[in-house]
């Protein structure tokens, strides 16, 4: 192993002294910002993740295809555009600290309760999952339970792209599992159905959206009613990198009709990618989907999902990769994301095994390594050592990181 | 009856400019009239056109200026008389059968009267149609009130014959659209008989063919015309002098210009030092009459509009005859007394005869000046310019904005010249790139399509009106699909001449003179030609910019899309609304954090505006024209559309 994460062990939050640090929020308090700010920031800079916490609060910012697009100029100083975006400079301990147990907080992967190694139970609602329908299981359970009312997933449209959408019964969370790598924002649709008529939300999100979610539930400003308090459950998918339509679909078109595809997975420690087509699965060299990556992935810090209720990623397993891709490593962070997990055990729908030795530390591993690279090209493209841009430099899990 | 067609000879009306000539031309016996609408020339076909029965009139708005032309040129071939008539820019497309025509020369009477634009308050352009009829030799006349507009207009038309020659009458804004007394004159019978003879000897001007070939020959004669114009116009009554034996400065001017510098001179009490030569035969300029003028005084000014055509035509004259006349000191535009550019007035003139003789004047005293700013400032209202309340072009630049934005690759729209011109501004959301001549915007997109090879990734759109698509911008759009340029054509298709007044144009199943006429469909042109064709209505916000996605998305070829709705003024729409609109005020959230003011900021229809007091949107009830629009885009639905029945 190479240096420098090894001693980063789990460690309440309390023990490296977090405490009593004014926030970077309170110190910008008497600087306004708005959309003019969130354009020329987080937009323009290309940081913007296409989470979709921007849009869909007024005209102004909506998705198209996995971009964020600004229709027109607004000109309000403040606004919950700016607020919500995971990309504008923000605390991340001061929410982590508010929204978590203090004592559950770790450096590398954020609040954990507990981790595990589970499946959907039996095979056939794991048919349509990206592995082991873990995420689809718990969410039709959090329906089927009523901790939810209505719960947000990614809906495939024609051409790879995705939005998200609103569901309310448990088959429709199932005919809706798989990864889907271009951004699906999930936000937006939070944004554009919170005032009708569900009361209890959930989502499934990637860890940018989770982030989103999390500087919503601090309600940062007043305005408009955000109903935030509808959100009753975030399911945290883990996440290296998301791809770029554009640039994904014209290297697809290359070799495949975007038609054909019908999904695809990168198994994690080989150099490729698969494509799963009607006509059989393509793989393609790692190298050619890095250059498909959406720029803001390069800055972010997030591969758990670390602001989830529960985590959810693909296993590492000492088994075959046909084997272990049936499976999932969950990391429970909140209250609530234990009392669903414990009622999925009750209720057997999920199967669960021992976690191999070693896991966890890989998985750690990998939160740092991600953690550390998005560091460095946030201070490559500042041209500071110490400017994160949207990152407070004096975050101490950031800070653990740049040493 | 119309006070265009009184028989009453020597009585007096007040005409408008553009009626003067009209009447000038009614009383000169025209059987036929043409023209492209354009301001400020499109009332003398309009009221032609209202008098074309009882006159026994043949007038046809054209599908462009040149058509225009020719179209009145094949009455002169005829040996009827025959009115053609457009504005400055209108002269530059028709300005290549003009140069042909002035070598061919014309058989019954035809002139050309052209209305340019000063100032350009009415136009994209300051252009001078004045140099276009010294390029091609055709004689110019130019009237400096409202009786020689009339009167002007009439003996254009005895001078053309005498020539076999097209004669030009220029007018300008001022002249067209303001109106003075006209006493009028006797009108001619009606029954004319048109033929066209050609079995003649092949030279001949009357019975041969008509053509500008041979050209040395032709040219030849028709610079014989041009010597005889010039001796013809040395006793011309339409150049006068008013003004001392001997004065001190000599003021040399022509059409509007006239008026100004007659009233700068009365109001500093100059009519003992300065003398006034009106000249209303422009080109070619009369050398004697000059030479006689000049002779009068050494210090010349020159007053005229735009570019110094005048002045340097004067000085041509001055340099051949500085024997007899003597050194001259010239003041004008070359040396700066005379502004290059913009409108002429009074002030101007005064400003110049103050230089010139040494003369204090304030126009204003610097009290009025300060006091009259303030007023201005605080009292006047600020006044952009805008689309009308209900105009589909706010609705589809719109869909347009909203098109390219989604779209993301720094698309961009091409335009011409229409009321949608004002696209380039706020009002249109700032769409519009490029603004040139009329159908341009389609051939510089045509070009812009073809850049894809050099990297050019932008999606590329242009835009035309129903009118102009068929007066230029068919070869560009034929262009464009023939060479497979990627572009998308958007025809904002507002079902006539919105601009210049609803004039009917090739699209619409009436004339001019009101007759039922088979009216050309746009789409079915564009099919015709091979473009992929979409019509939509620009009032439908979701359909207009899914479909302009989606085009954007297809990257073969050339694509028209066609948003058709009537334009707010039309009589149809004028007479009825479609919806009732109001708003809730409480459902407004005005300037809070999820709306700040859309539809009164960014849409910004007249037929909305923000009540401070109450901080809530608010329909003019007298303005609103009852598109709905607005409701569509509220994002809390507090704009409430009630259909009319
Ligand atoms: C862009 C992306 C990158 C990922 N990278 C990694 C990685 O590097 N390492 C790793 O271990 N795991 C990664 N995952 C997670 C992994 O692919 C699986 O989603 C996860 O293991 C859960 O599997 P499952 O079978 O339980 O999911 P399923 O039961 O198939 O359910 C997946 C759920 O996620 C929703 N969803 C799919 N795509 C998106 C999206 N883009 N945004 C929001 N919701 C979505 C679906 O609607 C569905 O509800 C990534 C996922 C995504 C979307
Ligand atoms: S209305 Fe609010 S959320 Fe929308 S752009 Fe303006 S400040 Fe941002
Ligand atoms: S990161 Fe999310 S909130 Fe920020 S600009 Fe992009 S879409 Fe909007
Ligand atoms: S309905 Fe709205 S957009 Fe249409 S004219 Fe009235 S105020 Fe203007």
């Amino acid at each position: 192993m190479q240096g420098g994460y090894e001693d980063l062990i789990i460690v309440g939050i309390n023990q490296v002294g977090f405490k009593g640090r004014r926030s970077k929020e309170m110190d910008n308090q008497v600087q306004s910002r708005g959309q003019k700010e969130l354009q020329e920031q987080v937009i323009n800079a290309h940081l913007c993740v296409g989470c979709g916490a921007c849009a869909y609060l007024c005209p102004y910012q909506v998705i198209y295809k996995d971009q964020t697009i600004v229709l027109h100029d607004c000109d309000l100083a403040e606004g919950r555009c700016y607020a919500f975006c995971p990309r504008t400079s923000t605390d991340y301990d001061a929410i982590r600290k508010a929204l978590f147990d203090e004592e559950d907080l770790t450096l590398e992967l954020g609040p954990i309760k507990g981790f595990y190694i589970v499946r959907a139970a039996g095979e056939v609602n794991r048919a349509n999952a990206q592995h082991g329908g873990t995420v689809s299981a718990l969410m039709a359970l959090a329906l089927e339970e009523g901790l939810i009312d209505a719960a947000i997933v990614a809906e495939g449209e024609d051409n790879f792209l995705h939005h998200g959408i609103a569901v309310t019964e448990p088959i429709d969370i199932k005919k809706r599992g798989k990864s889907k790598f271009i951004v699906s924002p999930t936000v937006a649709e939070f944004n554009k159905i919170a005032a009708g008529d569900a009361k209890k939300i959930g989502v499934v999100a990637t860890p940018c959206q989770a982030q989103a979610f999390a500087k919503m539930r601090m309600k940062p400003i007043a305005g408009k009613e955000s109903h935030i308090d509808k959100l009753q459950l975030v399911i945290g998918l883990f996440c290296g990198w998301a791809l770029s339509w554009r640039k994904f679909t014209d290297l697809l078109r290359r070799s495949t009709s975007l038609e054909s595809i019908t999904g695809m997975d990168k198994p994690p420690g080989t150099q490729t990618v698969e494509i799963f087509t009607t006509n059989g699965t393509i793989i393609l060299p790692v190298d050619d989907i890095n250059t498909c990556i959406r720029e803001a992935c390069h800055y972010c810090i997030d591969s758990t999902a670390e602001f989830s209720d529960i985590s959810v990623g693909s296993a590492r397993l000492p088994e075959s990769w046909e084997e272990t891709k049936t499976w999932n490593q969950v990391i429970v962070r909140s209250e609530r994301g234990q009392t669903l997990l414990e009622l999925a055990r009750s209720k057997n729908v999920l199967e669960f095994r021992d976690v191999p030795e070693g896991n966890f530390d890989e998985l750690k591993k990998a939160a740092v390594e991600k953690k550390k690279g998005a560091i460095e090209r946030l201070r490559e493209k500042s041209g500071q050592p110490n400017d994160l841009i949207y990152l407070d430099e004096n975050d101490p899990v950031i800070k653990k990181i740049m040493g | 009856m119309s006070k265009l067609i009184d028989e009453n000879e020597g009585a007096q009306y007040l005409y408008m400019g553009n009626e003067a000539i009209a009447r000038g031309a009614l009383e000169a016996g025209i059987s036929l009239a043409s023209g492209y609408p354009g301001t400020p020339s499109s009332e003398i076909i309009e009221n032609l056109a209202k008098v074309a029965g009882e006159r026994n009139l043949y007038v046809e708005w054209s599908t462009n200026e040149k058509v225009a032309m020719e179209v009145a040129a094949a009455a002169s071939f005829a040996q009827l008389r025959s009115l053609c008539v457009m504005k400055q820019n209108g002269v530059n497309v028709a300005s290549d059968f003009l140069l042909h025509l002035a070598g061919s020369g014309t058989r019954g009477g035809m002139v050309l009267v052209t209305c340019d634009d000063p100032g350009a308050l009415s136009s994209v352009n300051e252009g001078e149609s004045r140099h276009f009829f010294r390029m091609v030799e055709v004689p110019l006349l130019e009237p400096g009130d409202f009786q020689e507009a009339k009167d002007m207009t009439k003996w254009a038309f005895e001078l053309s014959e005498e020539l076999r020659s097209l004669v030009a009458v220029r007018s300008v804004t001022r002249m067209s659209h303001a109106s003075g007394n006209v006493k009028i004159g006797k009108l001619p019978s009606t029954d004319k008989q048109a033929e066209f003879r050609y079995s003649g000897f092949i030279l001949d001007p009357m019975e041969g063919i008509v053509g500008s070939a041979p050209v040395a020959f032709r040219h030849a004669e028709q610079q014989e015309k041009i010597k005889k114009v010039r001796e013809i116009f040395e006793d011309c009554p339409f150049n006068t002098y008013e003004g001392p034996e001997k004065p001190d400065l000599l003021v040399i001017t022509s059409s509007a210009c006239t008026l100004y510098s007659r009233e700068a001179i009365n109001l500093l009490g100059l009519q003992d030092r300065v003398g006034l030569l009106k000249i209303g035969t422009t080109w070619p300029l009369p050398p004697r009459l000059l030479t006689k003028y000049l002779s009068l005084t050494d210090r010349i000014l020159i007053v005229e509009e735009v570019l110094p055509f005048l002045e340097d035509n004067v000085k041509i004259i001055a340099a051949e005859q500085a024997k007899a006349i003597g050194v001259k000191t010239f003041y004008g535009k070359n040396n700066g007394t005379i502004p290059t550019a913009g409108e002429m007035n009074p002030d101007h003139v005064v400003a110049a005869f103050c230089k010139i003789l040494n003369i204090e004047y304030v126009t204003m005293s610097s009290e009025y000046e300060q006091r009259a700013q303030l007023l201005g400032f605080t009292l006047v209202p600020n006044r952009e310019q805008t689309f009308c309340p209900g105009c589909p072009h706010r609705a589809s630049f719109w869909s347009i904005h909203n098109a390219l934005q989604l779209d993301n690759r720094k698309g961009f729209v091409c335009g011409d010249i229409g009321c949608y011109t004002m696209a380039m501004l706020p009002t249109g959301f700032s769409t519009l790139k490029t603004v040139h001549s009329m159908g341009s915007g389609t051939g510089i997109a045509s070009g812009f399509g073809k850049l894809g090879p050099f990297g050019m990734d932008q999606p590329v759109l242009s835009v035309c009106g129903d009118s102009t698509f068929y007066h230029a911008a068919m070869p560009a759009l034929v262009n464009a699909v023939h060479h497979k340029s990627n572009i998308i054509m958007i025809v904002l298709d507002n079902s006539g001449t919105a601009m210049t007044g609803f004039q009917p144009h090739p699209g619409l199943a009436v004339s001019a003179m009101g007759d039922e006429v088979p009216a050309i469909d746009v789409a079915k042109i564009c099919e015709a030609v091979g473009a992929r064709v979409e019509v939509r209505d620009p009032f439908n916000l979701k359909e207009t910019p899914d479909t302009l996605l989606e085009l954007m998305e297809d990257q073969e070829g050339a694509k028209v899309l066609i948003l058709r709705q009537k334009c707010a003024l039309s009589p149809e729409r004028k007479a009825k609304k479609y919806f009732e609109m109001q708003v809730d005020e409480e459902r407004c959230i005005g300037e809070e954090c999820g709306c700040n003011r859309l539809c009164t900021r960014i849409l910004r229809c007249p037929g909305l505006f923000w009540d401070k007091e109450k901080k809530t949107a608010r329909i003019d009830e007298v303005l609103c024209a009852g598109c709905g629009v607005c409701s569509y885009i509220c994002p809390e639905e507090a704009i409430i559309r009630k259909e009319v029945a």
